[in-house]
């Protein structure tokens, strides 16, 4: 074979080989959402249909759907709003006991979740909070603003002081110079992180199972539980229905936003 | 407006991290290490198992990182680098169920091998519920983190001193191994020990794919202390314990980094 040959069969096993490792799993997913019949050991369902989209598409996984999606949407805007001030704080001025602070917002990430988050939940019970909504935006409220806090800070990093030193020689006031210049230009950071954010509270497990049940369930909840149940069907239509926001999330990062804020997510 | 984010981690992060360190040594009449000689009756073979399978994912990780990072240092693909960024954005128990369909006796996976003729149905190998499953659904799912910290670390390097490898007739593998990895150490050993720490408190994947008998991850052993036991010195016994192997990492990373 010649030089050339070698090169692109080469190639192909390469993309073949990724593709299989990234996308192997994903398509057995797939597969089982609409086997309606499959007995071991066929290699494809002996009879596929939509019969257990329609079943999951009317029964209580829209209830757990929508939760999620309702308790996303609150825990993005409570971070936005306590984390952009606390952030622009953080990035451009001096304040007491700031090394502390930064310090306070690292520790989520450098120690596992469950063994402190079982302490919550001790807690949690003495207000009443465990088994409720609110206990669940709660708990789902501390990694978010974590998150949120490291690149909300990077963000405003990015913009230069020089800019807003303009608009208060030009005679604006401080505030007004936050909402009239500083804010939008961060306009692209904070619709990035929002949606970090809400990523992280759609798929938020470990505080949930914990701090949630077992009366409130919310999509992974869902998925677990049916999974644990062996109902092959019902969760991997769940499954497939709760990656389908990341994945939209990766495409709308990759075409318009910078990836820098990637590495700071993945941590769960 | 800055208070009430800091008030909320603050109660319900860095209070009750506090308060696990109070509990695991609070034994009915006072103080002790009760607990402690507990887990270390009972888990300590877990304790163990939970360092290795992380180690053992992350050795796999490291190896895929440097090869892949490496290869896309040299050739910009933005394809290939697209599609391993897909398992950072899949939530950790999707990853577990999926890889319970693939690798499972009767998954997907073993039936196309199957259909194949590589393996024996009458007998056949099960990757989930095993220390493989465990593994393997751990390493998927920190292949965009491992590569996005390696890639990082590798684009930092200067063109130069690749190109000056080249010419003196390095080739690719020698010039990674050579001149890139041994550059690129510090970030690396961030990397690992950001990989390592995730890994070690993972508490969704082994959950659906540990195998009922036999060793546990210690984050599932914490966690059934807590719901069938109901015993939450022994829980955050385990819990301080694997703080302190978080903070092991972290130390080793800092004198590593240091001594440079």
């Amino acid at each position: 074979m010649s030089a050339v040959m070698w090169r692109l069969s080469g190639r192909v096993i390469g993309y073949g080989l990724a593709l299989f490792v990234i996308l192997g799993p994903i398509s057995s997913l797939l597969l089982w959402s609409i086997a309606e019949k499959w007995y071991w050991p066929h290699l494809f369902p002996q009879q596929i249909g939509p019969m257990y989209w329609k079943k999951v598409l009317e029964g209580d996984m829209m209830d757990a759907l929508l939760l999620s999606f309702g308790i996303a949407l609150v825990v993005t805007l409570l971070t936005l709003l306590l984390t952009v001030p606390l952030s622009y704080y953080l990035a451009r001025f001096e304040m007491p006991f700031k090394a502390l602070i930064m310090l306070l917002f690292l520790l989520p990430q450098a120690f596992p979740q469950l063994p402190v988050f079982s302490n919550t939940m001790v807690l949690l019970y003495k207000w009443d909070l465990v088994g409720t909504v609110p206990g669940v935006i709660l708990i789902h409220l501390v990694g978010a603003l974590v998150y949120a806090v490291w690149i909300l800070v990077s963000v405003f990093k990015s913009i230069p002081v020089s800019y807003e030193e303009a608009s208060i020689n030009l005679g604006a006031s401080k505030m007004r110079t936050f909402f009239t210049v500083t804010l939008p230009l961060s306009i692209p950071g904070l619709i990035a992180s929002a949606l970090m954010v809400f990523l992280y509270s759609l798929d938020e497990f470990t505080g949930t199972l914990l701090i949630g049940s077992p009366f409130i369930t919310t999509m992974p909840i869902y998925m677990y539980n049916s999974a644990m149940g062996y109902e092959m069907q019902v969760a991997s239509i769940t499954a497939l229905l709760l990656m389908i926001p990341g994945l939209l999330l990766l495409f709308l990062l990759e075409r318009y936003m910078k990836s820098e804020y990637l590495a700071a997510f993945g941590r769960a | 407006m800055a208070l009430p984010a800091i008030f909320i981690v603050g109660v319900l992060f860095v209070y009750p991290f506090f308060l696990s360190l109070m509990n695991s040594f609070k034994v009915k009449d006072g103080w002790g290490w009760d607990h402690y000689k507990t887990v270390f009756e009972l888990y300590t073979g877990d304790l163990l198992y939970t360092v290795w399978i992380s180690v053992a994912s992350l050795a796999i990780l490291l190896v895929f990182g440097i090869l892949l990072g490496g290869y896309l240092r040299f050739r910009h693909n933005g394809w290939i680098e697209f599609l391993f960024k897909i398992p950072l954005f899949i939530p950790f128990v999707v990853v577990g169920h999926a890889m319970r369909v693939l690798l499972a006796p009767n998954g997907t996976l073993n039936a196309s091998l199957a259909a194949l003729g590589v393996i024996d149905l009458q007998n056949p190998p099960s990757i989930a519920f095993s220390s493989a499953g465990i593994i393997t659904a751990l390493a998927w799912k920190n292949l965009s983190l491992a590569l996005l910290l390696l890639m990082g670390a590798f684009r930092s390097i200067d063109q130069n001193f690749i190109d000056a490898a080249r010419n003196i007739g390095a080739n690719y593998l020698r010039i990674l191994f050579t001149v890139m990895v041994p550059m690129a150490k510090g970030s690396i050993a961030v990397s690992a020990v950001l990989i390592f720490t995730s890994m070690m408190g993972s508490f969704s994947i082994p959950m659906m794919l540990g195998t009922t008998e036999g060793s546990q991850m210690a984050m599932v052993d914490l966690y059934y202390q807590i719901v069938y036991q109901n015993n939450y010195g022994a829980a955050n016994a385990i819990g301080v314990i694997s703080y302190l192997i978080s903070m092991g990492a972290a130390m080793y990373y800092l004198r590593t980094v240091t001594k440079r």
